[in-house]
């Protein structure tokens, strides 16, 4: 299945995703460099938002690439249902868009964080982590603006309604405040839309998908996406 | 030109009752009266007498074809003015001595505008008239004519509730753009803007627009040899005022208004976080500060401030874009706030 892969100025993870992603078999990733516009999604079946520094991040993350034109046609393929995952700046730049509801903060440290975390996966089965249900995962992040934050309104509706599919937790799986590595609220790693084919998670998959990366945890959630365009 | 006027609103009855359908009178001032439209409550008449007063209405007469002359005079600048991107009151001129204009509650406020000292300001200083000033000053003044509308400070309007802050701010900036504008097209034509007077109304969806008239009553103009085209003459009883008005606007209408160029203006941005936001970055400049022996300090947030230039006088559409670029880019309305400067 084609699967678009977005690269705007800055992004910088575009070669790791495109290299996991021709490693599953029936995936077809491209690179779009986002000043092709909407019309070069036209044939995607799906679309990756790799991480990076969007337009340097200047203005806030992901707030100037998600006002570039090629995100109407990411907008368009999402109302399609097709399956958008955005990772890392990709994930800034979909709240930023409105594709997601909340916002990324400068982490509670002030610093830039990049190590590997622990994931416990929802109960909830979602498209991205069918078969992972509650499971404990090791993925590394890389980020300073990963502070999820929403109004408390929209923080009710996505636990009501299951949109969280990945919280940061310890080695054990538990979600303790400790286990926080950037001061999201309710531990918030990951969030879908209300269809559920669209997510937006902090953590790079892609740098947690071949032995030699020291875990392959990422590659189930890359899977379940390429099994999804197919849909 | 651009377009600043509003659609009906829908939810309003087009019909009014029958006994509205006249034309009232509305209010009564000292040289003007105005009254209501018979076709639209969103818009008024506003008619220009000939009458003349100075001194709060101490010195009063009657001078045939002054409300005429006022009444073109403003309409010309009125339109020159919305030709550069400043919002009027003004729809159009009806006839001899009447303006259609759009319905707005005049702010109880005079803006004053002056580039050399004359008048109150000379006497109040103790200056020479003809004095220039180093830059444009804009003084307020409290319309009350018992009260000898005395000069009131930007704190007190606001204090005393007769507009907020930021629509003092707006029509301050306003003016200071209406006296480049207007003092570039008298230079043209050989004249000096020594000071003027400016009206501002709110619409009711809370645009603020440049009201009331600039004419020989609301301004003072001197020529190239100091004689004034303006009230004064009438002031201090010095000749034809009437025939003065008249040769003013006569000069005004040889200036070529495409000669004179817009100006940039520089607005400012502040965005900052929400309150009850966490604000990483003001904590670690906090604990900085504290470290380094500034331990009065209890809390820093820290911002952004965008520095904004325009190719287009200050005006309610400017602002309403600029409302417009803060929420589709400059802030995140879910974790910051921003507020427009324009000092």
């Amino acid at each position: 299945m084609a699967i678009a892969v977005l690269r705007f100025p800055g992004t910088n993870n575009e070669q790791d995703v495109i290299r996991i992603l021709n490693s599953i078999p029936g995936a077809d990733p491209y690179l779009v460099p986002s000043r092709l516009g909407a019309s070069a999604l036209r044939e995607a079946d799906g679309v990756v938002i790799p991480g990076g520094f969007s337009y340097g991040d200047y203005i806030r993350a992901g707030a100037v690439a998600a006002v570039g034109e090629v995100i109407e046609g990411v907008k368009s393929l999402a109302e399609e249902g097709r399956p958008i995952l955005g990772i890392c700046n990709g994930f800034q730049i979909l709240t930023e868009c409105g594709l997601l509801p909340g916002v990324l903060l400068p982490n509670n440290s002030a610093r830039f964080v990049c190590k590997w975390v622990y994931l416990r996966v929802s109960e909830e089965p979602t498209m991205f982590t069918d078969g992972l249900e509650n499971a404990v995962l090791r993925i590394p992040i890389a980020h300073a603006e990963g502070n999820y934050y929403c109004s408390p309104e929209n923080r009710s509706m996505l636990h009501a309604h299951s949109r969280i599919p990945f919280r940061y937790c310890d080695e054990e799986g538990n979600v303790t405040p400790e286990s926080n590595p950037n001061g999201s609220i309710d531990n918030i790693a990951a969030v879908v839309n209300e269809e559920g084919n669209v997510m937006g998670m902090m953590p790079h998959p892609e740098r947690a998908a071949r032995a030699a990366l020291g875990s392959t945890d990422g590659l189930p959630i890359l899977e379940n996406f390429v099994r999804g365009t197919k849909c | 030109m651009i377009h600043i006027g509003h659609g009906r609103d829908p939810a309003r009855p087009t019909l009014v009752p029958r006994e509205e359908m006249t034309v009232r009178l509305i209010h009564e001032g000292k040289v003007k009266r105005v009254f209501s439209d018979p076709e639209s409550d969103e818009r008024l008449i506003v008619e220009f007498t000939d009458a003349i007063t100075a001194g709060d209405g101490a010195k009063r007469e009657v001078l045939k074809g002054k409300g005429e002359v006022a009444c073109e005079t403003t309409e010309f600048l009125f339109s020159y003015l919305e030709g550069k991107g400043i919002a009027t009151h003004l729809i159009r001129r009806l006839e001899g001595t009447k303006l259609l204009c759009k319905k707005v509650s005049i702010f109880p406020i005079e803006c004053v505008c002056r580039n050399v000292a004359a008048g109150s300001f000379a006497r109040r200083y103790g200056l020479e008239t003809g004095r220039p000033l180093s830059r444009p000053l804009v003084e307020f003044f409290l319309k009350d004519d018992e009260l000898h509308d005395p000069m009131i400070t930007m704190d007190a309007i606001v204090r005393l509730g007769m507009a907020t802050q930021e629509e003092l701010e707006f029509m301050r900036r306003v003016t200071l753009d209406v006296n480049y504008y207007l003092s570039e097209l008298f230079r043209q034509v050989g004249l000096r803007l020594v000071d003027f007077k400016l009206e501002f109304g709110r619409t009711e969806n809370g645009e603020i627009l440049v009201a009331d008239e600039i004419s020989g009553d609301t301004m003072r103009v001197w020529d190239e040899n100091r004689s004034s085209l303006d009230k004064d003459l009438f002031r201090e009883d010095e000749g034809d005022v009437v025939q003065a008005y008249k040769r003013l606007l006569e000069r005004i209408r040889e200036a070529n208004p495409e000669q004179v160029p817009i100006r940039e203006e520089t607005l400012l941005v502040h965005v900052m976080p929400k309150s009850g936001i966490k604000n990483p970055p003001g904590e670690v400049a906090r604990k900085a500060l504290v470290r380094l022996g500034y331990d009065e300090i209890v809390d820093v947030r820290m911002g952004k401030v965008f520095e904004i230039k325009v190719n287009t006088p200050v005006s309610p559409r400017l602002l309403a874009r600029v409302e417009e670029m803060n929420r589709r880019l400059l802030a995140n309305p879910i974790a910051e706030n921003t507020r427009v400067r324009l000092e």
